[in-house]
């Protein structure tokens, strides 16, 4: 059976405005697929449901089509309705036990169906129901008890039987893992699996994106209403192309991740449209999101413009003008001007020697806007030269680097300063990274001057104060006035990271930003900055030695080892399951084993592998010859054989 | 467990009736003086000693709770000395109409108010409802003293429509058609009375508990199921709406003879509570007493089949008790 739903809305009135709870959505629902509805709470995923089912309230307006099979359901009265429900859509509700009659046997609510809808004999229908039972790993015996003497994860078993015992074509689940253990959830996961065997059309409403990334075909990504992106699932955690997918990932304590919880800036409740009455008489339709902070007074955004733009950290200013369609990028649809999450920064082949020591070799790096990217590997791989490359500070011996889409060089010779404050660089050791001739407001100033864009020195004051707002410091007049030997490092490093900010920009350089600072205070600024992240949209380019914290900030890793990037790819994947020999002796040295091979000694390797001399993995191939990094995945590794 | 619980509420009722016989056996000895005294010391006529003394021994048996115990299940619960005639014969004479009457009319009105507020809370936010509700409320407060003295006067003094007094027409040998015609004229005046005054209570009560209902998700699971709407509104909306009434019924119960006090008074109704008013109005003390004791021991048996009646109708209860 096939669902076409088309340009879906529903309004629910509320007292003087509308709640458009869902906004022209359209979704196919086939056989043999399980799409999911993932979105944050409110976004008008059960309204969906329920919209298929006919089972919203007197209140609510449907506009748009859903068609079974060619036959339009919107607008039908009940009886119609009552010919397509359960029989051939079935819904499994959230919240378990309040959907079942506190009243009545498990098993004669199971067998109403079979009897009322089918015309089976009571005895027939009760001895159906309690084979149901029992196809869910439960036994018969339960369905002689009333509601109340079951488990959660029995109640929800009992409903799922329930949604399947008139073998629908298609069933709507709603979270249906939400209260559920690990060892349910398993079995649920494969009772869906199964169902998708025989054909039938699932559609999985769910905050669960884990559930969602591992047993769904698609998912449908819906904000306020809103579809933002159809990816598929493989694609949810790893590649996702819409900020607003990204951002719900990175909110997803998910097992495999081991990032610190992001979240998102701001908030979004639901959206109402009203109507304006305007001094010449005309009424002026009028939609605004009511959040948290977004009070009906300054909250407004106009009736058109994306949805998420307020707390997009890529908004730019066309966002606000018009609605944005749908569009294809690859095999995802985004809502987004940008056509997704666009890249920050890209290095192509790029080179570096000092004298004779070929510092860095022919490299290529791509930054997502918003991203995290850890540069880890020993000292002397490279890190530092490839992060100031990108930082715009070294200039390359060869290769091309562009900027937000611009070519840097040109960018470089012609307007430096431009390109300078769209990219903040954080040094080393911050007690050589200023001059401690500059009080704190001098030192966190300097750019603003050598901006030029500040005119007045109360404006200059008060972004300074703003930016050490940000940093968790002090803006009194007595700090602003102190110099680097009254701070101690967490502070000064505060201050650095504070100066890196100050002009706004929008890629992060930092290079081992937290290895001067003990433990405490690393944690402390660590968070900081993920924070500053999620409000500002920073992207980020993070180089430390310190697997531990590459493995807590970091959404991508990159393993550099003599001048070679030889292993890219998600942190989680990157740092739990290393492809390359060089990376999983990092983990082991980091984790204090010393496996390395004996035998083998640093050393540099001038044809083949650098590594090679170390590996106990090695071929006389792999000091002959260096091989080009293969693609597989979101991942990227240089070496003949690995892991 | 579950017939250990009920085993042990079986017997926490025995318990109570055999306390409260003991208080009908123990009460009427500590009063000061006796039955005899009581009757007569009103009265023009003087006993002499032998007669006091045979008559005392009629109406006094002194072989103790055992035997009082022994008598009561023998149905020899004394003897009325205003009617002259065993308190329970008595008693037995006047019970069907009391059931015919006070039993009639707490469970018809029930049944109207349950259907009656399961259809308005199915059917609410209209005007009707908001009317109904309404007039019920104030019929609510009206006692059925008042209702009764009502209907009396216009239906029966005014327009003569129905009988004024009695259960049925004395001497009037009919045929046994007439005779069912018969009896249901003179019940109508006082059971409308008891009606109206019982039919708001279990209305309003219904469809309070049954719009908090319609707000359970079950229903909502049950509506999805494209069940017949009958089966939706009634088998799963209206059953467990029934709960608070059911309770309200065996409350009720507990006030069933002053209510029949009243109307059947008013109605020369030859029930248990014309009796009982008489009685008391004649000091017969026997028969006081008779009643009192099978009316409370009445309220005991129908409160220990209601309390099965709960599980039956609310599994959860099983646990709650």
């Amino acid at each position: 059976m096939n669902c076409v739903i088309q340009e879906l809305s529903v309004l629910y009135s509320a007292e003087e405005h509308q709640l458009l709870a869902l906004d022209k959505v359209c979704l196919e629902l086939a056989p043999g697929r399980i799409t999911a509805l993932v979105g944050e709470s409110g976004s008008g995923k059960t309204t969906l449901g329920k919209a298929v089912m006919g089972l919203l309230p007197e209140d609510a307006r449907v506009q748009g089509s859903i068609e079974l099979d060619q036959r339009e359901l919107v607008g039908q009265p009940e009886s119609v309705f009552n010919t397509v429900r359960w029989s051939r859509v079935a819904m499994l509700f959230q919240n378990g036990a309040e959907n079942l009659n506190p009243v009545h046997r498990i098993v004669d609510q199971l067998a109403e169906p079979l009897i009322h809808k089918q015309g089976l004999a009571k005895a027939e229908a009760r001895r159906q129901a309690e084979q149901a039972l029992q196809g869910l790993e439960l036994d018969p015996a339960l369905g002689r008890r009333f509601p109340h003497e079951l488990s959660g994860g029995e109640l929800q078993r009992c409903l799922l039987a329930m949604a399947f015992i008139l073998d629908p074509e298609m069933v709507i689940l709603d979270e249906p893992t939400a209260a559920l253990d690990a060892m349910s959830k398993g079995l649920m996961g494969r009772i869906m699996c199964r169902a998708r065997e025989r054909g039938k059309a699932l559609l999985l409403i769910t905050h669960d994106l884990d559930l969602a990334a591992r047993v769904a075909d698609n998912v449908l990504i819906l904000y306020l209403g809103q579809v933002m992106e159809i990816l598929p699932a493989r694609d949810l955690f790893p590649a996702p192309d819409h900020p607003y997918t990204l951002a719900l990932g990175r909110s997803y304590p998910g097992l495999d991740t081991h990032r610190e919880l992001g979240g998102i800036r701001g908030d979004a409740f639901y959206r109402v449209l009203h109507r304006h009455r305007e001094h010449n008489g005309g009424v002026r339709p009028h939609s605004h999101i009511v959040g948290r902070e977004a009070g009906h007074e300054d909250g407004h955004v106009p009736p058109s413009g994306c949805l998420f733009r307020e707390r997009c950290t890529q908004a730019v200013a066309e966002c606000a003008g018009q609605d944005v369609p749908l569009l294809r990028v690859g095999d995802h649809q985004v809502r987004c001007l940008r056509e997704g999450i666009v890249t920050a920064l890209v290095l192509e082949q790029v080179a570096k020697q000092y004298g004779g020591v070929r510092a860095l070799q022919g490299t290529d790096l791509s930054l997502k806007a918003g991203e995290t990217f850890c540069l880890v590997g020993e000292s002397g791989s490279g890190k530092s030269t490839l992060a100031m490359i990108a930082a715009g500070i070294l200039p390359p011996d060869q290769g091309r680097r562009f900027f937000e889409g611009r070519d840097m060089e040109p960018w470089i010779r012609t307007d430096y300063r431009s390109l300078a404050q769209k990219i903040g660089v954080v040094h080393q050791d911050p007690a050589q990274a200023v001059s401690h001739r500059f009080s704190v407001l001098e030192m966190v100033a300097e750019p603003l001057r050598i901006q030029k864009q500040v005119q007045s020195k109360e404006d200059l004051k008060a972004l300074v104060r703003e930016a050490l707002k940000d940093v968790h410091l002090s803006t009194e007049p007595g700090f602003l006035k102190r110099y680097p030997h009254e701070l101690n490092m967490g502070a000064l490093q505060r201050v650095c990271i504070a100066r890196a900010l100050v002009t706004n920009p929008s890629l992060l350089v930092a290079d081992e930003p937290t290895s001067s600072l003990d433990p405490s205070v690393q944690a402390k600024v660590l968070k900081m900055m993920l924070d500053l992240q999620i409000e500002k949209g920073l992207t980020m380019l993070f180089v430390t030695h310190d697997l531990g914290v590459a493995r807590k900030i970091g959404d991508r890793s990159g393993v550099m080892l003599a001048g070679h990037l030889v292993e890219t790819g998600p942190a989680a994947q990157v740092l739990e399951r290393p492809a390359h020999p060089y990376t999983q002796s990092l983990l082991e040295g980091a984790g204090g084993k010393m496996a390395l091979n004996p035998a083998g000694e640093a050393g540099r390797v001038e044809q083949g592998c650098s590594f090679a001399l170390r590996c106990s993995r090695a071929q006389p191939v792999c000091r002959q010859a260096f091989t080009k990094p293969v693609q597989s995945a979101q991942r990227r590794v240089a070496c003949h054989h690995p892991l | 467990m579950q017939t250990n619980s009920r085993r042990y509420s079986v017997l926490s009722y025995c318990l109570a009736a055999l306390l409260m016989l003991y208080a009908s056996y123990l009460l009427p000895r500590l009063l000061p003086g006796d039955f005899v005294t009581a009757m007569y010391s009103s009265s023009q006529v003087t006993l002499n000693a032998e007669q006091e003394q045979e008559l005392k021994a009629f109406y006094t048996q002194e072989d103790g709770f055992g035997g009082y115990l022994l008598d009561f299940f023998r149905l020899s619960w004394g003897h009325s000395y205003a009617f002259l005639e065993p308190v329970s014969s008595l008693i037995l004479k006047a019970l069907p109409w009391t059931l015919l009457l006070m039993g009639g009319a707490h469970l018809f009105s029930m049944l109207a108010g349950f259907v009656a507020g399961v259809e308005t809370a199915w059917r609410r936010g209209g005007t009707a409802e908001k009317a109904g509700v309404g007039l019920m409320t104030v019929l609510q407060g009206i006692p059925e003293l008042g209702t009764g003295v009502l209907l009396l006067l216009v239906f029966a003094l005014h327009l003569g429509w129905f009988p004024a007094s009695g259960a049925e027409t004395a001497y009037a040998d009919q045929s046994p058609v007439r005779q069912v015609l018969d009896v249901l004229q003179h019940l109508i005046l006082p059971f409308s009375t008891l009606f109206l005054a019982y039919f708001p209570g279990n209305f309003l009560l219904t469809r309070g508990s049954m719009v908090m209902i319609l707000k359970s998700r079950f229903l909502e699971t049950a509506r999805a199921k494209g069940l017949p709407p009958l089966r939706v509104r009634y088998a799963h909306a209206a059953r467990n709406a029934l709960l608070p009434l059911v309770t309200r019924f065996g409350l009720r119960l507990a006030f069933m003879l002053t209510g029949a006090l009243v109307v059947e008074t008013l109605f020369a109704y030859p029930g248990l509570g014309t009796l009982l008013f008489n009685a008391i109005a004649m000091r017969d003390l026997p028969l006081v007493q008779g009643i009192v004791l099978f009316s409370s021991l009445l309220v005991l048996l129908v409160n220990l089949a209601l309390e099965a009646v709960y599980i039956r109708l609310d599994p959860r209860m099983k646990h709650a008790s």
